[in-house]
């Protein structure tokens, strides 16, 4: 392990590779009615008034969601992976830009996005594929965050940070995309290390039709 | 009508092949808009999606904006959404529940069967003013089993004659529960595609691609769980496989993979909440669980009412034409309601629908938009339609329906027929 920088806690496996993927959560067995239920908890958390982060938050918080796109825009998704903790979830909600626990509960509805481990490492797989025709070429994005707010939560060694986000997303020969809306970070400490639990990612126009949503937000 | 002036439309659809021009030609577009959407029934909604009185949708028959609502005693209606004054829309929402439509351009008032019942300073049309003859216009409209069809063609036979077989197989796709009811509600994938509506509808039956342009979604299955999971029937030389075709009539098509699916839950793709769900389950239902576990995945169905229902696996989805060269392809998901049905099996098909829209349909919708690119060449006039036309493979399966080998271009030609006899029937539609 080479920690990034041991004052940030960012740390990676320089040797994971896609084949570490491949064998890595196969089952999927932490969701279930009580994780649901934390996540319509969250929903409900998430609407409330944000506190400015302090200068140590930012380097430690938010130093962490920047390299979080950093690595996304470098495509470089195992790296990205090893973010997550062992019970993470990447959620993209196909309703409204602030899906509330009932239009947004994703236990009765489906999502854009509705990755679990095991989901997100098939994602990883199936775009390092090389054959899908909706990534030939493949997308390249440019993640612009702002607005980094901390949000008080219920739940023990928890933290939770909202962002703004606008993101491009460029696939040669097609028009630039730009999506744009909120992020929710729900940050806990695994293994010694500060990790990304739960991402959600409320697009503004989650609800319309969308063209090509196959790459990583 | 109009269409290149070189060719009529006979010589654009052929048997064997169909002419570029089909999925390129702003007039042949605008004319099927017209005559194809509504000159047949068209499916615009599903019940369940207006649950009460006075209930209602927004939708398009083609381009026409129309209103499906529910009136005061639950009886549908679908309205031209069009003020009889000055044509303004009277809806502008997606959804919701209204007594009354009101025109906000000079608020004319409807009711929810359409009938106009206010006319702000209607002194000022004299005495002679008739309300009653500037209802809003309406389509007919007919509903079987929850899916909600219109047509502005009085000549229509009724639904369930039109649907012929077709009927039979929506009641094999709602019947693997018994007594469940199916609800939408939960949610929709949109997507949209730069290429012509029936690129979409060619390729929902065609079983000669999957094993081809799913690469991704087989390679990643194979890559991380080994063989077993699902689609494994589409590799290889899959006419020797167990999957049908059939021409369902009216332009309907169908591929059948029930014969492939030995285990419905062993072979349905990996989901979030698999295990813990499958525990609850069984510990619910004991003997009956391997049933519910089965309605979890897709139906082995993909079932094409023409023009633009296209029921896949477990979901609905339909073809929204915007322009000759843009495509809206909704996917509503799908969840079965049932007394003796326990809701955890819901929270897995919430999130088994997001498999092949995550996984497959954007490839499928990658290639679409490249046939249109394609397309554009007009030198390279021609598209094949004429797998195994010759090859003898081709009988009368169940239902009496023409049946071939699941890479057959059967379906193509069965829908080709049917919108060249829309594009040149001289019915005339009208609103009632
Ligand atoms: S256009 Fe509707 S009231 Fe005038
Ligand atoms: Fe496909």
């Amino acid at each position: 392990m080479t920690p990034l920088d041991p004052g940030m806690n960012i740390a990676l496996d320089d040797g994971f590779t896609l084949k570490d993927i491949l064998r890595d959560s196969l089952e999927s067995t932490y969701v279930d009615d009580a994780y649901y239920a934390r996540l319509r908890g969250d929903l409900d958390e998430w609407q409330a008034i944000g506190t400015p982060l302090t200068e140590a938050e930012r380097q430690r918080y938010e130093a962490l969601i920047l390299h979080e796109h950093w690595l996304l825009d470098r495509r470089a998704f195992e790296r990205w992976y090893q973010l997550y903790t062992r019970q993470c979830l990447y959620w993209v909600p196909a309703a409204g830009d602030m899906p509330d626990a009932v239009r947004g509960d994703p236990q009765r509805q489906v999502t854009i996005a509705f990755d679990d481990r095991r989901r997100m490492g098939d994602r990883i797989v199936w775009l390092r594929t090389g054959v899908a025709s909706s990534q030939l070429p493949p997308s390249y994005t440019s993640h612009l965050s702002a607005g980094f707010v901390r949000i008080a939560t219920a739940a023990d060694g928890e933290v939770k940070i909202r962002s703004q986000f606008i993101v491009h997303e460029m696939r040669a020969g097609h028009v630039v995309q730009t999506l744009t809306g909120w992020m929710g970070h729900v940050l806990r400490e695994e293994d010694g290390r500060l990790k990304i639990d739960r991402k959600l990612v409320a697009l503004l126009d989650a609800a319309r039709s969308q063209h090509n949503m196959t790459f990583l937000l | 009508m109009s269409h290149p002036p070189e060719l009529p439309l006979d010589a654009l659809v052929q048997e064997h092949r169909v002419h570029r021009s089909l999925y390129t030609d702003e007039a042949i577009f605008a004319d099927e808009m017209n005559r194809v959407f509504g000159g047949t029934w068209t499916f615009l909604a599903h019940e369940s999606e207006l649950p009460a009185p006075h209930s209602f949708v927004r939708r398009k028959l083609g381009l026409r904006p129309v209103i499906v609502s529910r009136d005061r005693d639950g009886a549908l209606h679908v309205l031209l959404n069009r003020c009889t004054h000055r044509g303004a829309t009277v809806c502008r929402q997606d959804e919701g529940t209204a007594r009354r439509f009101t025109c906000p351009y000079h608020n004319w008032s409807f009711d929810s069967a359409g009938a106009l019942v206010g006319v702000p300073i209607e002194e000022g049309y004299g005495p002679g003013f008739d309300k009653a003859a500037l209802g809003l216009g309406k389509a007919r409209v007919a509903s079987y089993r929850g899916f909600i069809f219109a047509t502005l063609n009085a000549e229509m036979p009724d639904l369930v004659t039109h649907l012929g077989p077709a009927a039979q197989l929506i009641d094999e796709w709602l019947d693997r529960w018994p007594g469940a009811t199916l609800k939408l509600q939960r949610g929709t994938h949109r997507m949209i595609c730069l290429g012509n509506w029936k690129l979409v509808y060619d390729n929902s039956a065609d079983g000669y691609h999957p094993g081809f342009s799913h690469m991704s979604l087989l390679r990643m299955r194979k890559d991380r769980y080994g063989a077993g999971v699902d689609m494994q029937w589409t590799i290889g030389n899959v006419d020797h496989g167990l999957q049908t075709v059939a021409d369902v009539g009216n332009g309907h098509t169908f591929i059948d993979q029930r014969a492939e699916i030995k285990r419905y839950w062993e072979q349905a793709a990996p989901m979030p909440g698999e295990t813990r769900y499958e525990q609850a389950i069984r510990a619910k239902l004991g003997a009956k669980a391997d049933t519910a576990l089965d309605v979890v995945m897709g139906s082995g169905m993909n079932l094409n009412i023409f023009p633009n229902l296209l029921i896949i696996g477990n979901q609905i989805q339909v073809i929204e034409p915007q322009r000759v060269d843009l495509t809206h392809l909704t996917w509503y998901a799908t969840a079965l309601e049932a007394p003796d049905l326990p809701d955890e099996v819901n929270a897995l098909r919430m999130r088994l629908q997001e498999d092949f829209p995550s996984f497959g349909e954007p490839d499928d919708l990658a290639n679409f938009e490249e046939c249109q690119a394609g397309l554009s060449i007009p030198e390279m006039e021609w598209v094949l339609t004429n797998r195994h036309l010759g090859t003898g493979k081709e009988y009368i399966g169940p239902k009496g329906m023409l049946t071939g080998p699941v890479t057959d271009d059967l379906p193509l030609r069965a829908f080709w027929r049917e919108w060249k006899r829309l594009m040149t029937s001289t019915t005339r539609l009208a609103a009632a």
